[in-house]
């Protein structure tokens, strides 16, 4: 069963991510006190989790077999989300 | 069935439109009255018949009962009704949630009244502005109330918009192209998907606003947080304009049509530039924020968006006028009605001008000028969808409207309207939203009160005409208009329960309707045409004749009648009777014939049950019967669902329909992504205000102020271990179905189900250390209402615990169903429940980072 060892491989692979994750906290790069590396943690740990997403919406979700329009459709809501966050945000900076 | 329960009971989408249309009628009149009140109060200036929180109060439910439950649903009734009849299909994709979507709607609106009694209404302005619409500002259980109402009421939307959606690009007939949907339907299909994202976003606003009345957090009573509600409301709220707008666009356009004989003037760039306003209008919410505290660069770049979006509405005026120049007017009611419309939005759209340009904002703002202009684009939507009353009441009832009285209908109401809202324009002066104003300026605002009472009136005209004509107006075959094109036409008045005689077809350029059953054991549907009619599939050509012809039209202003009018003005669908009797809806299985089902009894029981549910919740804090309520509520909703569950509704797909581009992904699928879809935006409204309320008190202070020590990263790893298996223990139940194992199939359910319990045990162990903790910083503990932190953080992932037991109740239905050796044969049910749950997996994958580590 091909997809058995599929569904496996990500499981394993979503865990080491999330594990990433949580090991950049504890090297002391999220360190609030110090913007330079801060940021680049906040990039490296948002970025897995958009991997990770990906993943879970591409292989669980099935995304990768249905037709390109339902993957459009839920980005649709995404765009939508994003825009009104970052143009929110950047109206009070 | 008796005449009284069949309403309560069906599905039909006919039926429902109906419904929907009478309701908004009722709220119509509700919030009419509320507006006279409120033009009595401005004979003159100060203190008059209302008390001054009297005067708040019918202000703004004036505002919301006509922005909410008037002018939306009651294009939806038209939606309902017609949508279907349009694209050639039987009924809705989801029958019983249409049902379900009315009934919210329904006692949403009835809990807005209920609100009135419990010591005063919501009094903040229909934009429900913070901070005054926070409890210090507003203690009465009925402003708490009203939030309940209109989350109600988005509930009620987003199952239509789904719905819509699904049925729209599933079910249309076959060789209808999306591009060659009629006018009203594109109009439709661009409102749902406003509607989708918008009230999502406003849903995402008002769930906060309750959680502030209810659990006493703090977003917007926080640095930003007055901005941070204008951003939600005006996301969703500038949308909204065109959300009500649309709908009466396409009834414009149907009746422009209709009443020229004449097709709209460059339809594509019509639709075109319909497509354009729908997304553009989602980038120019910040125009309603010019005074705020928002920074010169996006003000800026806000205008340029906003007095951009004029631009495609100038070509569909345009083209509106040009369609009239080019055909030959008949000036019924509807017509009538429909350039009335036009005209009242050019005046709306132009004062609108005013109002995008930064500068001039400045000085209108806060003005009667804003409350004019307004009313100009509103109203004149409104103005749209009376013309669809005329136009489509032969359809719904099989009989004629008085053309005189709709005629005087129309004189009374576009007089009354203009007396009352030009003025405005004259005293723009007049503050907004309180009764007093400069002396200099009252006999501007008797005009307009008398004619406000005029515009009162002309709907007494209305109501006497369309119940007078209902009983004994002449009799109308199917189609009472000349050049008439839509498929509505071509079925009886009103039309029977299944719509069409057989099953309707655009393959051959026009349409047509096979006599082979729609469903068939195998499926297939090779039915030869057995009559054909002549509406187009894009609902343009208007013409009897087959497109080939229709021919040319060069003398610029004829149409073409041959083989359409001899038999008097109902030529254009003639033959239809000699169809074959109706076959749609039946299916083969198994040797048995399986016929649609048209009724049920749950969608009502579910939406009485919430609202019993909301009436109690509003007031749960304050004791006394509120709790009680709540409990009914809890119980009865838990009975409705149970048995809307259980209940056996068979519902055919067609199978011989276009379905691009959602071809093989079939109707539950699409809806359930659909919903997602929306669902995505409303935990984006919720991850939105976080991350703006953590930029308005400064990203990295907020850890240093308002975090405790004792919030780590450890739980938040715990937890999305615990999400992340439960996730492959889902896809291993498909693997199980796959297998034919029963046992796999409830084993992996009972793992998710055991993962996801210990999600929630986690989390609440996790919640019940930081309520306790007692440091220097927090000597209170880290509760709810501490500080905007804890709000942010307890709202938000209180939220996703919350789409966490919905899945782990779907759960406790599925595993029993599993153990009796169900999703064998048919693995959907597992894959629509895996597909929510992956969801909320993927928005705790977010929700981590950002509130456990970053």
């Amino acid at each position: 069963m091909s997809r058995f060892k599929l569904y496996t491989g990500i499981f394993v692979v979503l865990m080491a991510l999330s594990t990433t994750q949580a090991l950049v906290e504890r090297t002391g790069l999220v360190d609030f006190d110090a913007p330079g590396t801060y940021w680049t943690a906040f990039g490296v740990i948002l970025a897995l989790s958009f991997v990770k997403a990906t993943f879970v919406a591409t292989y669980y979700m099935h995304l990768r077999w249905e037709p390109r329009s339902v993957t459009y459709l839920f980005l649709g809501g995404l765009f939508v989300a994003l825009a009104l966050t970052t143009a929110a945000a950047y109206s009070i900076l | 069935m008796s005449s009284v329960k069949r309403w309560f009971v069906t599905t039909n989408h006919k039926d429902i439109g109906i419904l929907y249309t009478i309701t908004a009628l009722f709220f119509l009149v509700l919030g009419g009255v509320l507006a006279m009140l409120m033009r009595v109060q401005l004979w003159s200036p100060g203190a008059g018949v209302l008390s001054a929180g009297a005067y708040n109060q019918a202000v703004s439910a004036h505002g919301l009962l006509m922005v909410f439950w008037f002018i939306s649903p009651f294009a939806f009734g038209f939606a309902n009704y017609l949508v279907p009849l349009q694209i050639g299909a039987d009924d809705l994709a989801f029958p019983r949630l249409n049902a379900m979507s009315y009934w919210a709607y329904l006692f949403s609106g009835l809990l807005f009244i209920a609100s009135f009694f419990q010591g005063g209404t919501f009094d903040g302005g229909w934009t429900m502005y913070a901070p005054l619409n926070l409890p210090t500002y507003m203690p009465n259980i009925g402003g708490t109330t009203v939030v309940l109402a209109l989350i109600m009421f988005i509930a009620a939307v987003t199952m239509g918009s789904v719905n819509f959606l699904t049925t729209m690009y599933r079910m249309r007939a076959e060789g209808l192209r999306m591009r060659d949907l009629p006018m009203f339907s594109m109009s439709i299909l661009l409102t749902v998907w406003m509607m989708l994202f918008a009230f999502a976003a406003l849903l995402a606003a008002l769930m906060i606003l309750a959680a502030e009345h209810l659990f006493g957090v703090t977003y917007f009573s926080a640095e930003g947080g007055t901005l941070l509600w204008t951003h939600l409301f005006w996301f969703f709220g500038h949308p909204e304009v065109y959300i009500v707008f649309f709908p009466a666009l396409g009834i414009m356009a149907e009746c422009f049509q209709t009443f020229t004989g004449q097709r709209i003037v460059g339809r594509k760039w019509f639709v075109l530039a319909m497509v354009l306003v729908a997304l553009q209008s989602f980038v120019v919410w910040m125009h309603h924020m010019f005074l705020t505290g928002i920074n010169l660069e996006i003000k800026t770049l806000f205008m340029v968006t906003t007095i951009g979006i004029s631009l495609p509405f100038d070509l569909m005026v345009f083209s509106l006028i040009y369609t009239m120049i080019k055909g030959r007017i008949r000036f019924t009611t509807p017509f009538l009605f429909s350039l009335g419309a036009l005209i009242l939005f050019i005046i709306g759209g132009i004062t609108g001008v005013f109002l995008g340009a930064v500068v001039l904002d400045y000085e209108f703002r806060g003005t009667y000028w804003v409350v004019a202009h307004f009313h100009y684009v509103m109203v004149g939507g409104a103005t749209g969808l009376f013309a669809g009353v005329y136009y489509w009441f032969p359809k719904m009832t099989g009989r004629m409207y008085d053309e005189t009285l709709g005629k005087l209908h129309f004189a009374l109401y576009f007089v009354g309207f203009n007396l009352l809202y030009f003025p405005l324009f004259v005293a723009w002066e007049t503050p907004r939203r309180v009764f007093d104003y400069a002396p200099g300026l009252t006999s501007w605002h008797q005009v307009a009160s008398i004619g406000g009472f005029v515009l009162g009136a002309s709907f007494l005209v209305m109501f006497y005409n369309l119940f007078k004509s209902m009983a004994v107006g002449e009799e109308v075959g199917d189609n009472p208009w000349e050049y008439s094109t839509t498929a509505e036409w071509a079925v009886s008045s009103p039309p029977p329960l299944e719509n069409f005689p057989g099953k309707p077809s655009y393959a051959s350029g026009e349409l047509s309707f096979r006599d082979e059953p729609e469903l068939t054991a195998d499926g297939s549907g090779d039915g030869k045409p057995v009559v054909s009619v002549s509406p187009r599939s894009d609902g343009g050509v208007a013409s009897g004749a087959s497109e080939t012809s229709s021919g040319p039209r060069s003398d610029g202003g004829s149409v073409r009648t041959e083989g359409a009018t001899a038999g008097g003005g109902t030529g254009l669908v003639g033959g239809t009777g000699t169809a074959t009797p109706a076959a749609a809806g039946t299916a083969t299985t198994h040797g048995e014939e399986r016929h649609a089902d048209h009724a049920s009894f749950w969608p009502f029981v579910v939406c009485f049950a919430g609202f019993l549910t909301f009436l109690g919740v509003s007031g749960i804090r304050s004791g006394g019967v509120y709790p009680g309520l709540t409990a009914v509520g809890a119980v009865l909703s838990a009975v409705g669902f149970v048995g809307f569950a259980n209940e056996s509704f068979y519902v055919p797909e067609p199978t011989v329909a276009e379905q691009w581009p959602f071809g093989g992904v079939e109707n539950m699928k699409l809806g359930m992504w659909t919903f997602l879809a929306s669902d995505v935006v409303l935990f984006g409204g919720f991850v939105g205000s976080y991350l703006f309320l953590r930029v308005a008190n400064g990203w990295m202070h907020w850890h240093h102020a308002f975090i405790p020590e004792a919030h780590v990263t450890f739980p938040g790893l715990v937890n999305t271990y615990l999400l992340l298996a439960s996730s492959f223990a889902v896809v291993l139940s498909l693997v199980a179905a796959h297998r034919n194992s029963s046992r796999g199939v409830v084993a992996s359910l009972t793992v998710t189900w055991l993962l996801g319990v210990g999600f929630l045990i986690n989390k609440g162990m996790e919640w019940q250390h930081l309520f306790h903790i007692s440091t220097e910083a927090f000597p209170n503990g880290w509760a709810v209402g501490t500080n905007v932190a804890s709000s942010t953080f307890y709202l938000t992932t209180g939220l996703h615990g919350a789409h966490v037991i919905v899945g782990l109740v779907m759960l406790l239905y599925m595993i029993p169903r599993a153990w009796r050796g169900a999703y064998l044969d048919d693995d959907s049910s597992l894959e629509y429940f895996g597909l929510y749950w992956h969801f909320v997996d993927i928005v705790w994958l977010f929700l981590f980072p950002l509130f456990y580590i970053l």
